[in-house]
């Protein structure tokens, strides 16, 4: 007896489905990374090991865990804003950038009580990132410029930026650190070992921004305006106007991550201090797949991935690697995706 | 009829330069070409006539290898052929100019005319690419640009672009599909003109086109399509535009009157709900598209918009609904001129909406039945009260809607593409029904969707005009047309040609007005 296996595609994917094809996605990419790992000659399960125990087998490990999660958290969510109104923010990294380094004047170059600077560098912070959005913004809402370019090349200008104050004018004249601005004076305060209130802060930010965005009629224009232009305009919904809002949401909202990097977690400005996590705020938002609370749980991943790195360094490998190990779940996951709209069925003949 | 051209007559006993014998085409649900039987002889300028859907396109298509018949014989200078590809029927001498031009526009116009041409030399500089079109003009007689970037040329120059690069590759038949559509009146005359040098030389010509003047200025003969069958083929010499007029609209009609109201039906009102009064406004290009439109609806009738399609029936629609300004003159609903106002105002003040491509205007297909379902009152309580959305509500309206459209819907989460077109259909009627309290836009409402779903969509239209809505109807059936409308008003190139009264209205009139003649008797003149 013969039988022929067919693949019937399902308009929706079952939910059970969908979030056991991720989890398959995510154990198969390890799976793929630690054979790779067992060919080059290192043992995977004492790295394994090794990893786990480092992450969570102490309260310093959590709690490197948890100053990763926070810019991850709102670079994540910056990108996922902007996909709300069907833009991508490829400059989060820029925008993070600039949110740290307006913060870093405040936080230099203004006198007074330190709580009043630390909410004065919030709000630098958030006008940075909106400022470093304010021209693809503009350009994408009045002349049509496609937003991932612009975005994406503004990044190179934020990075380059930073470098030159942190290394030139700002400077720290006094220490021993070359390369940075001096130590900032006004910190966000720590609640748990050296996690800072950022973390909550993060977490709020999240929860408010899903609000709006479901349980808000701005929401609901805004997710219309995004699916379908012309059918919001058939609809009469300012597109143009939210779209600029949406926007330079997203901006302030990376500009936060970099704010409360330099005021809760770094506490000066150099060179790098983005750690690249613009750029990963936009595999937290695919993997988030548009859903704001779900942004909470890829970060949340992806910090651990990271922090796997930083792990695996010491023992030896390269960053190569866990680069490789990310693109793998992302890949992965990809496939897994797609493949839980899938049905196989059977049928006799 | 050819004064430029000497007209070339074949010697006797030469077979057609082009045979269609039994053509026949079928897609799902859909007889597209049937019995058709053509022939066309070398010298003969030959049109194609008829309505929209009438089946002309499909039957070039056909002829140039796009399509393959499912019954019938193409027969070349004598001989059977098949083509399978647009290639094979250039290669026998077959060539089309699509009514959307097919150019690379960031290429050179030498550049597309040696595109794909097995005669293109292997290597070959960009001036001598030009030199080579350049002769190719001057041996064809039309005049191009050869450096120049068809993105900076005019539609007129882009036309003859592609009439070059036909008949650089020794096309003997050339098939043009509403070629004037994009041209300007003195553009149309050198097309013309180019065309009789073409024939004159033993060539043909299919002119596919729905203007009754210009076929019979241009063609020596004309066939007539009707519901994918032919209906006739007459020397353009024995035929006037009534003639043609009738023939093209034809009658095979059924008449299924659904003007009478039942008792208790809204009476029509004695002002109107809608005025448009002297109307001017642009199409998406910036070109004008409506002029000096005057247009009254009043409540409880059917205001018909009959035309062939892209004739500024979706230009009309927008305007009426406020989706696209005026440039100048005034929609008056109620008594209130409207102006500035945008289409949220409109939806406001009563007027639905059912646009003519649902899925592209009408709906966010990625998103779920409950978002699109609610789009014309998610402002308002109970979904929204002090700027809350309450998503609750929303599902609770959306149910409500799709009962009353009798759509079952197993989860109102899923995005709305997963709908039948029938049932999305039916969704946005009912949506915009609740709504049009003064008057209901319903653009092409019938397209797309199979008979049951076409009765129920004319049901719900005629539900709402007794209810006391204003309903203009813009439809290129003119069954549905004359069936449902107590006025009929036609458009042709932004215009409208007249309003007629749909008591005993004369068809072939209809007919007249969508191919762009305006001698109507005075009496039947409606203002």
């Amino acid at each position: 007896m013969f039988s022929n296996w067919r693949f019937q595609r399902l308009p929706s994917a079952h939910p059970g489905i969908a979030f056991a094809a991720r989890a398959a996605a995510v154990i198969a990419a390890l799976v793929f990374t630690g054979v790779i790992l067992a060919i080059s000659g290192a043992n995977p399960i004492v790295l394994a090991g090794e990893v786990i125990d480092s992450s969570f087998g102490s309260a310093f490990g959590m709690e490197d865990l948890a100053l990763l999660f926070i810019p991850l958290i709102l670079t994540g969510l910056a990108v996922t804003v902007a996909q709300q109104i069907g833009t991508w923010n490829i400059g989060a990294e820029g925008q993070f950038y600039l949110g740290a380094f307006s913060a870093t004047a405040v936080g230099l170059f203004v006198p007074g009580p330190p709580a009043l600077i630390l909410v004065l560098m919030f709000f630098a912070g958030v006008i940075g990132g909106m400022l470093w959005i304010l021209v693809p913004t503009l350009a994408r809402a009045y002349a049509n410029v496609n937003e991932l370019i612009t975005t994406l090349l503004l990044n190179f200008v934020a990075a380059l930026l930073v470098y030159y104050v942190s290394t030139g004018p700002w400077r720290d004249r006094v220490g021993l650190a070359n390369s940075a601005t001096p130590r900032l004076s006004a910190e966000v305060p720590e609640f748990w070992g050296i996690v800072h209130w950022g973390l909550p802060v993060a977490v709020l930010v999240v929860i408010a921004t899903a609000a709006v965005f479901t349980f808000s009629r701005w929401g609901y224009e805004v997710r219309l305006s995004g699916s379908n232009p012309s059918a919001a305009k058939y609809a009469g919904i300012p597109v143009r106007r939210h779209l600029i809002t949406v926007m330079l949401l997203s901006g302030g909202i990376a500009g936060l991550a970099g704010m409360l990097e330099i005021a809760g977690t770094v506490h000066r400005l150099q060179g790098g201090i983005s750690n690249n996590f613009g750029y990963l705020g936009i595999m937290v938002a695919v993997l988030a797949r548009g859903s704001s609370i779900g942004v909470i749980f890829s970060a949340a991943l992806m910090a651990f991935i990271l922090n796997s790195g930083i792990i695996l360094q010491t023992q030896g490998l390269t960053t190569s690697a866990v680069l490789a190990m990310t693109g793998l779940i992302l890949f992965l996951t990809a496939i897994g995706d797609e493949l839980s709209h899938y049905r196989i069925t059977r049928e006799k003949t | 009829m050819n004064e430029a051209a000497p007209h070339f007559t074949p010697p006797a006993g030469t077979p057609p330069i082009v045979q269609l014998k039994g053509i026949a085409k079928y897609f799902p649900g859909v007889i597209a070409n049937q019995d058709v039987d053509l022939e066309v002889y070398p010298g003969e300028i030959h049109a194609l006539l008829g309505e929209n859907g009438a089946g002309k396109s499909t039957l070039m298509n056909i002829l140039t290898g796009i399509y393959q018949a499912d019954a019938g014989e193409i027969i070349i200078d004598g001989y059977k052929r098949e083509f399978a590809s647009p290639q094979q029927a250039i290669a026998a001498g077959i060539g089309m100019v699509h009514q959307h031009f097919k150019l690379v526009q960031a290429f050179t116009v030498a550049e597309n005319i040696h595109l794909g041409w097995n005669e293109t030399p292997r290597r070959a500089s960009a001036s001598k690419l030009e030199r080579r079109t350049a002769d190719l003009a001057k041996r064809f007689n039309l005049q191009v640009r050869p450096g120049a970037r068809i993105s900076d040329l005019s539609t007129g120059e882009q036309q003859r672009v592609e009439i070059l690069r036909v008949l650089a590759r020794q096309a003997r038949v050339l098939i043009l599909d509403e070629p004037t559509a994009v041209l300007t009146p003195a553009e149309a005359r050198e097309l013309f003109s180019a065309l009789r040098n073409f024939v004159a030389e033993g060539n043909a010509v299919f002119f596919i086109s729905h203007k009754l003047d210009e076929v019979l200025e241009i063609s020596d003969r004309i066939t007539i399509l009707r519901g994918g069958r032919k209906i006739a083929t007459e020397k353009a010499s024995d035929c006037n535009p009534r003639m043609l007029a009738k023939l093209m609209v034809g009658r095979d009609i059924v008449l299924d009157d659904m003007r009478a109201r039942p008792q208790g039906a809204a009476p029509v009102s004695r002002e109107p709900v809608l005025n448009l009064k002297n109307v001017t406004a642009k199409g998406d290009d910036g070109s004008p598209a409506l002029h000096d439109i005057n247009l009254s609806v009043h409540a409880g009738e059917i205001v018909g918009i009959a035309g062939v399609a892209g004739n500024g029936q979706r230009e009309l629609s927008q305007v009426l609904t406020g989706v696209r300004p005026v440039t100048s003159g005034q929609v008056i609903v109620d008594g209130k001129p409207m102006g500035g106002r945008n289409a949220a105002a409109y939806a406001a003040g009563g007027i639905g909406h059912i646009p003519e491509d649902r899925l592209h205007s009408g709906l966010a297909p990625a998103l779920s039945i409950t978002i699109n379902a609610v789009m014309r009152e998610y402002m308002k309580p109970p979904i929204t009260s002090a700027g809350v959305y309450n998503p609750a509500a929303a599902t609770t309206l959306s149910k409500e809607i799709a009962e009353a459209a009798n759509v079952a819907i197993p989860d109102y989460g899923m995005p709305i593409r997963n709908l039948s077109g029938g049932n999305q259909q039916r969704l946005v009627a009912r949506r915009e029904m609740r709504i049009a309290n003064k008057v209901l836009v319903a653009a092409y409402p019938s397209r797309g969707l199979d008979v049951g779903a076409i009765n129920t969509m004319l049901r719900y239209i005629v539900e709402l005009r007794d209810a006391g809505a204003g309903i203009v109807l813009i439809s290129e059936e003119l069954e549905e047309l004359l069936n449902l409308s107590d006025r009929i008003a036609v458009l042709y190139e932004g215009r409208i040609m007249g309003k007629l009264d749909n008591q005993n209205i004369d068809i072939d009139e209809i007919g007249l007005l969508m191919g762009g003649r305006t001698q109507v008797p005075e009496t039947r003149e409606v203002a």
